[in-house]
């Protein structure tokens, strides 16, 4: 029998075949489109652009590694480079802490514990906005709230906004103080741990402090390492704090990377250096985020 | 017939999220662009320039942007409804902020072809960012419609970049010394009319009223500026000329001494002490509780910021236009650029009807009655006349431009404000003069090598 004779008996062409087979290609077009168009040609190009020196109004004169050399060797994008660091693991520890201390506390029956959630959850809302920007000069000026309230205690205040290491420490303090969405996760996992084995601890005589690090604690583990994972990658990301609080200053004290990758590319408009800056810092959250998957068998614990 | 169904409708969903994405991608700013396609599809044919016509009966819609504070933008829009009410077929769609961060937001619309199709430029950008005349229409092709007689022909000079003349000069500037007398008078001393006076006045100032009060405030900009007027006035010759800094690094470290003498007489506070007080790239002086309350008694600003500076005060009766002060005996030292410029898009679909709004504006009764000097005393000889004869022409403003015009001998560079040495931080200005507040320099000549390298990095960029 022939092919033709075959395709009519069964009353099917090759084509309306292969279209049965593979209908849900279809269905994914869509997706497919917008995962090429705004997440693999992006990424593409700015690899391609890191390696030349891509000026927005000059072009692109010269091909190489000479951005990546550049990153490494120059004064400005090493001490961001360092001071991003210095951002990531001052903010990570403290923000999961806090986050982690908030959850357990308004993991208590308490009254009016929703509202505590909302009120606590409301700082991770405002983000980086003017409002937090005027809110952070008024409280850290000289004589702002802080120092005022320092000056009533005998204190001399230090210069939060001139002084380098003073200004990287209220950036951070901005990101810990944002808390919420950590919290709300904590809290979450706080509620699944079972209540059988704060019991049989009771019974078996363990103190509060010794519930939490021996029961609380290895059982959220699983949502401690999803936390870190992200709260890693959003730090080395930080943008919106350092440029409505300080702009970066003084002295390019609180120029984390993210800062500097936009003013390469919007205000020197060079974006061959802005795309190679935004690959070194996209890399090291890669190797950090392998590293925490890789440690996760000694300290995470799944109980399924 | 299902699969057929869900087929139709995934094949619609993926033209519609493909038509999303040619709009999004032609143009961020995309109300811009948006209005001058459609307005291009229901309208006439871009016109001819040369012997151009405004058409006054198609309806056209034009884009227009500006940056600059309450007063102005609320000039603009009236102004904009003027034009309206004199060409009814013309709808413009205003987009406009304050200046900070309105460059980075503009040079990647120019850099993307989706910038406004008329824009209220900065001087520097035409150099910076149109070269070789490739982002903005070359305006004397557009002389029947925009009076350029009413220009003075240096100032069309000087917006004139690579043979084209890329934007009509609004106004011109330059910096002179606004002063609070009232902290003066607290002080017991005149405000400052030489330099004797002015490092007098720091003393004054540190000893009645105390080790907070200075009765001169620069940032990391403002040194740069007046030590330029300083070197310009002690050894008689222009900053750059034909593209070539005049200064060696040893005479430039003379201006930064000046500068550090400032500081040392407790003329200005050092920039460690500003910051404290809240001001920064991002906070401005005239935002600051320090200017607000009088404790900063005096700044070195542009001829139009007066009215910004004067309304921030919380009494501000005593607010005074200086004298500028001759600090050499070579010459008087400063200089005045072209404030900003309004320009017409490349990208723009109705370049006669965009020429006509730039005239309205600048020459014409009704818009140049409205304007007033919003955006500095008016360039255009009939803008000026309409706009003091409507009365809308600041005091304060034709003061300080008056004295800044009669003073200043030297002219300036584009480069000058060139974002790689502007930029705060980042820019060579605010390192060096911001490492030499902060005490980061060994010695003045190291910061003023640092300084000469940085501006002949900039002036061979430019020269590519």
């Amino acid at each position: 029998m022939s092919a033709a004779t075959a395709t009519k008996a069964s009353g099917r062409t090759p084509f309306k075949k292969w279209c049965d087979e593979n209908v849900g290609l279809f269905f994914l077009i869509p997706w497919i489109i917008g995962f090429l168009v705004f997440k693999v040609y992006p990424f593409a190009s700015s690899l391609f652009y890191s390696f030349t020196d891509m000026n927005f109004f000059k072009g692109i004169h010269q091909y190489g590694i000479m951005n990546y050399v550049e990153i490494f060797t120059d004064k400005a994008t090493t001490t961001s480079l360092l001071i991003t660091f210095k951002y990531a693991f001052i903010t990570v520890p403290l923000k999961l802490v806090f986050a982690l201390f908030i959850a357990y506390i308004l993991n208590f029956k308490i009254k009016f514990v929703n509202l505590f959630r909302t009120i606590y959850y409301i700082p991770s809302i405002l983000g980086g906005s003017v409002a937090i920007a005027v809110l952070w000069r008024a409280l850290f000026r000289d004589d702002g709230v802080i120092n005022t309230l320092l000056g009533y205690m005998g204190i001399q205040g230090p210069s939060w906004l001139a002084d380098r290491s003073w200004a990287l420490f209220i950036i951070c303090l901005l990101r810990v103080w944002q808390f919420g969405s950590a919290m709300v996760l904590f809290l979450a996992a706080l509620k699944g741990v079972s209540a059988d084995l704060y019991e049989a601890a009771t019974i078996d005589g363990a103190s509060k402090t010794r519930q939490f690090f021996s029961i609380t604690v290895p059982m959220i583990t699983p949502v401690i390492f999803y936390n870190l994972v992200t709260q890693i990658a959003q730090a080395f990301q930080e943008f919106n704090g350092p440029y409505i609080i300080t702009g970066g200053g003084p002295r390019n004290a609180t120029t984390l990377v993210s800062l500097l990758v936009y003013n390469y590319a919007f205000k020197s408009n060079e974006m061959g250096m802005a795309c190679a800056l935004a690959w070194v810092m996209f890399v090291i959250v890669c190797i950090l985020t392998v590293i925490a998957f890789a440690s996760q068998k000694h300290w995470v614990y799944y109980a399924d | 017939m299902k699969k057929a169904i869900a087929l139709a409708l995934v094949g619609a969903m993926s033209v519609g999220l493909l038509a999303g994405c040619g709009g999004g991608s032609s143009s961020s700013a995309a109300a811009s662009s948006a209005a001058s396609t459609e307005a291009a599809s229901e309208a006439t044919s871009p016109a001819e320039p040369a012997g151009a016509t405004v058409n006054t009966t198609d309806p056209i819609t034009l884009t227009m942007s500006w940056w600059g504070g309450d007063s102005r933008h609320e000039a603009y829009q009236n102004a904009l409804a003027a034009f309206s009410e004199k060409y009814p077929n013309i709808t413009v769609e205003a987009s406009y902020g304050a200046w900070s961060g309105w460059e980075d937001k503009k040079s990647a619309q120019l850099y993307s072809n989706s910038a406004e199709d008329v824009m209220q430029v900065n001087w520097n950008w035409l150099s910076q960012y149109s070269p070789d005349g490739s982002k903005f229409v070359d305006l004397n092709q557009y002389s029947d419609i925009i009076d350029l007689t009413q220009f003075s022909q240096a100032s069309l000079d000087a917006c004139t970049v690579a043979g084209e003349l890329q934007a009509v000069p609004v106004s011109m500037t330059g910096r002179i010394f606004y002063w609070n007398t009232k902290t003066f008078e607290a002080a017991g001393v005149d405000y400052p009319k030489t330099l004797d006076d002015l490092m007098a006045a720091g003393k004054a100032f540190q000893e009645k009223l105390g080790d907070d009060y200075y009765p001169l405030a620069l940032g990391e900009y403002d040194r740069m500026i007046l030590m330029t007027f300083y070197l310009e006035s002690v050894y008689g010759k222009p900053w750059v000329e034909n593209g070539e800094l005049q200064y060696t690094a040893e005479e430039v470290a003379t201006g930064l001494d000046f500068i550090e003498s400032l500081e040392d007489n407790h003329v200005i506070p050092s920039i460690p002490t500003m910051n404290g007080k809240g001001i920064d790239a991002n906070n401005s002086i005239d935002k600051s509780q320090v200017w607000i309350d009088g404790t900063y008694a005096g700044i070195f600003e542009w001829d139009s910021s007066a009215n910004k500076y004067q309304s921030a005060l919380a009494d501000n009766s005593g607010f005074v236009v200086g004298d500028e002060i001759k600090f050499g005996d070579k010459a008087n030292g400063g200089f005045s650029k072209v404030s900003m410029g309004l320009a017409i898009t490349e990208t723009c679909q109705h370049p006669a009807e965009a020429a006509a709004l730039i005239n309205f504006l600048l020459n014409e009764e009704a818009g140049a009655s409205i304007m007033g000097s919003e955006c500095g005393i008016p360039n255009s000889a009939a803008g000026l006349s309409i706009a003091e004869a409507a009365d809308k022409v600041k005091p304060l403003v034709k003061e300080a431009n008056s004295k800044v015009m009669a003073f200043v001998d030297f002219p300036l560079d584009p480069t000058y404000e060139s974002t790689d040495l502007k930029a705060n931080p980042g820019g060579t200005y605010a390192d060096v003069f911001g490492g030499l507040s902060y005490d980061e320099y060994d010695s003045t000549a190291e910061a003023a090598e640092d300084l000469v390298d940085g501006i002949e990095d900039a002036l061979a960029s430019a020269a590519q």
